[in-house]
């Protein structure tokens, strides 16, 4: 193991969310079991005072875990120049056999705990806080998501060796390996882009049908199609080169890290979105999530759809 | 109507500020809390205007329980309803016997105009328009009473409380305290005094009084 600035960082912010956390687990598990609204016993009063404090608590670990992940994402890039062999942050991610489930754990969580933020705000909207078990069971599981991803992470720092030479993101996102990747990788760019277009018109019109379950649907099904066509297609186009496939270095100063800019939109739209579908808000609120929701969403679209016309404008040819 | 249900009220592991306490009060009613200091009257005070929660126990205003809303909701509803009198006035020397009266107008976020129009006419009410420009500091105890007063009723309150308003009063300023009660009550407001000042106990227009001790009903 070796230590960074960025990784003593994350390891005490992880140390206090672990005990924050399990603070609010445990008054978590007495309110999602014992809370009663109408009771006036002293211990229900408890309770309520209790789960003022462990909303609190997680909301401020929550609203600290969120921007943390851009954090995160930088600390990989930057241990991309410790770790002979790595170009970017792919190369750390795939340096030790716990990166790629640790990646994909923290988007998770990342939906969880935005989710969980929704729907604390809504709750404490109401009188009577419609949500509050709710909230406090999500928050069971988010806990275990939590205290799995901190784990997770530990074990993917330890496990880093400097003097093992890991792949670069070439190695990684290519097409010829053989890997599920490659084979999404290698799907003809008219068939993603298909059903890139095709979900995003999709979208639209669910939008202005205003049918909230299937618009969440769809989002979710547009964060999956619109990471593989990053990936796919449109990278190739901000590096404008063919076979340079990886989701990593746009996050990079050659590329103005573009990438945090497509991921934070990508992220904002498709959360809206999601959220609609599960929460029951008011019309104007509704309204504004969808709003909120399309206006993200089309501006990635706009924004990933610009680096290919901007290359053909320039080149004459596509890649 | 307010309500309190087999309220009690502990602070920390066992000072017991309230055992077991049933009150029902009408609307437009006046109700004199009586009892020593340490009694338990502001307690009553503080669970009606939502400040703060029992330990067992219900307290139910207009049938909204009170006591089991959560704290911001507490703030709306004391700012919506409840004008509170403090023993010692509570304003901010700082500012400017209007300023002080305008202070529970600002989460509203109304209009500048209507803000200055709502103080000129409680000033006005509780006769002390004429002093709305000086600094509450350079006030005497009874103007900066009228003035706390005034604050109290800024929102057209359903609910006036008092706790000891004529403690730092003498005779003369009590009794023009009380001729405001009276006026207070012909325009059916709910007022509760939560006081020991004998002056209170034989006044012809209140409703009710409560004697407590040692946070009991007597």
């Amino acid at each position: 193991m070796f230590l960074t600035p960025e990784i003593i960082t994350l390891s005490i912010l992880n140390l206090l969310f672990v005990v924050f956390a399990t603070i609010a687990f445990i008054n978590s598990l007495k309110i999602v079991l014992k809370y009663d609204a109408n009771a006036t016993s002293s211990y229900q009063y408890a309770l309520e005072k209790k789960s003022y404090l462990s909303a609190t608590i997680i909301k401020f670990i929550f609203y600290v875990k969120i921007p943390l992940f851009i954090f995160f994402v930088y600390t990989l890039d930057d241990l991309s120049n410790i770790l002979p062999g790595a170009m970017c942050a792919a190369g750390v991610v795939s340096a030790t056999s716990y990166g790629t489930p640790l990646l994909f754990l923290k988007i998770l969580n990342l939906y969880v705990f935005a989710f969980w933020i929704v729907l604390n705000d809504e709750d404490m909207k109401y009188e009577d806080q419609p949500y509050l078990k709710q909230k406090f069971l999500l928050f069971c599981v988010a806990y275990f998501l939590l205290i799995a991803e901190i784990i997770v992470e530990s074990f993917m720092f330890n496990g880093m060796d400097i003097n093992s030479v890991v792949d670069c993101c070439g190695a990684i996102f290519s097409t010829t390996s053989a890997t599920y990747l490659a084979e999404i990788l290698s799907l003809s760019p008219k068939i993603l882009l298909s059903i890139f277009y095709g979900v995003f018109i999709l979208l639209v019109l669910f939008y202005f049908l205003k049918n909230r379950y299937i618009y969440a649907v769809l989002n979710i099904v547009f964060v999956l199609i619109a990471l593989i066509t990053l990936i796919a297609f449109f990278g190739t186009y901000i590096y404008e080169q063919p076979t340079h496939h990886c989701p990593f270095c746009l996050l990079q100063r050659d590329y103005n890290y573009i990438g945090y800019f497509l991921y934070i939109i990508l992220f904002v739209g498709t959360f809206f979105g999601f959220v609609i579908g599960i929460i029951d808000f008011q019309a104007k609120e509704l309204r504004k999530r969808f709003n909120i929701s399309l206006l993200y969403n089309t501006i990635y679209v706009a924004l990933v759809t610009y680096y290919p016309i901007a290359y053909y404008l320039k080149n004459g040819v596509w890649l | 109507m307010i309500k309190l249900e087999n309220v009690s009220k502990i602070y920390g592991k066992n000072i017991k500020a309230l055992q077991d306490i049933s009150l029902k009060f009408a609307e437009g009613e006046l109700i004199i809390l009586k009892g020593v200091s340490g009694s338990g009257k502001s307690t009553i005070l503080s669970l009606i205007a939502g400040l703060s929660k029992p330990t067992f126990g219900e307290v139910i205003v207009d049938g909204k329980k009170i006591s089991k809303l959560p704290d911001h909701f507490a703030a709306s509803y004391r700012r919506d309803n409840i004008g509170i009198v403090f023993q010692k006035y509570n304003l901010i020397p700082e500012l400017s016997v209007q300023e002080n009266v305008l202070l529970p107008l600002f989460p509203l976020n109304l209009p500048r105009e209507d803000m200055r129009q709502k103080a000129k006419k409680v000033l006005e009410m509780f006769s002390i328009e004429h002093k709305s420009s000086l600094m509450v500091r350079n006030l005497s105890g009874g103007e900066q009473q009228r003035v706390a007063i005034s604050r109290a009723n800024i929102n057209d309150p359903k609910i006036i409380l008092a706790d000891e308003p004529t403690a730092n009063l003498d005779e003369k300023l009590s009794r023009e305290f009380i001729e405001i009660l009276r006026e207070l009550k012909s325009k059916n407001r709910t007022i509760v005094v939560a006081t020991h000042d004998p002056l209170f106990f034989e006044l012809d227009f209140v409703d009710k009084i409560v004697n407590i001790e040692h946070g009991k009903l007597l």
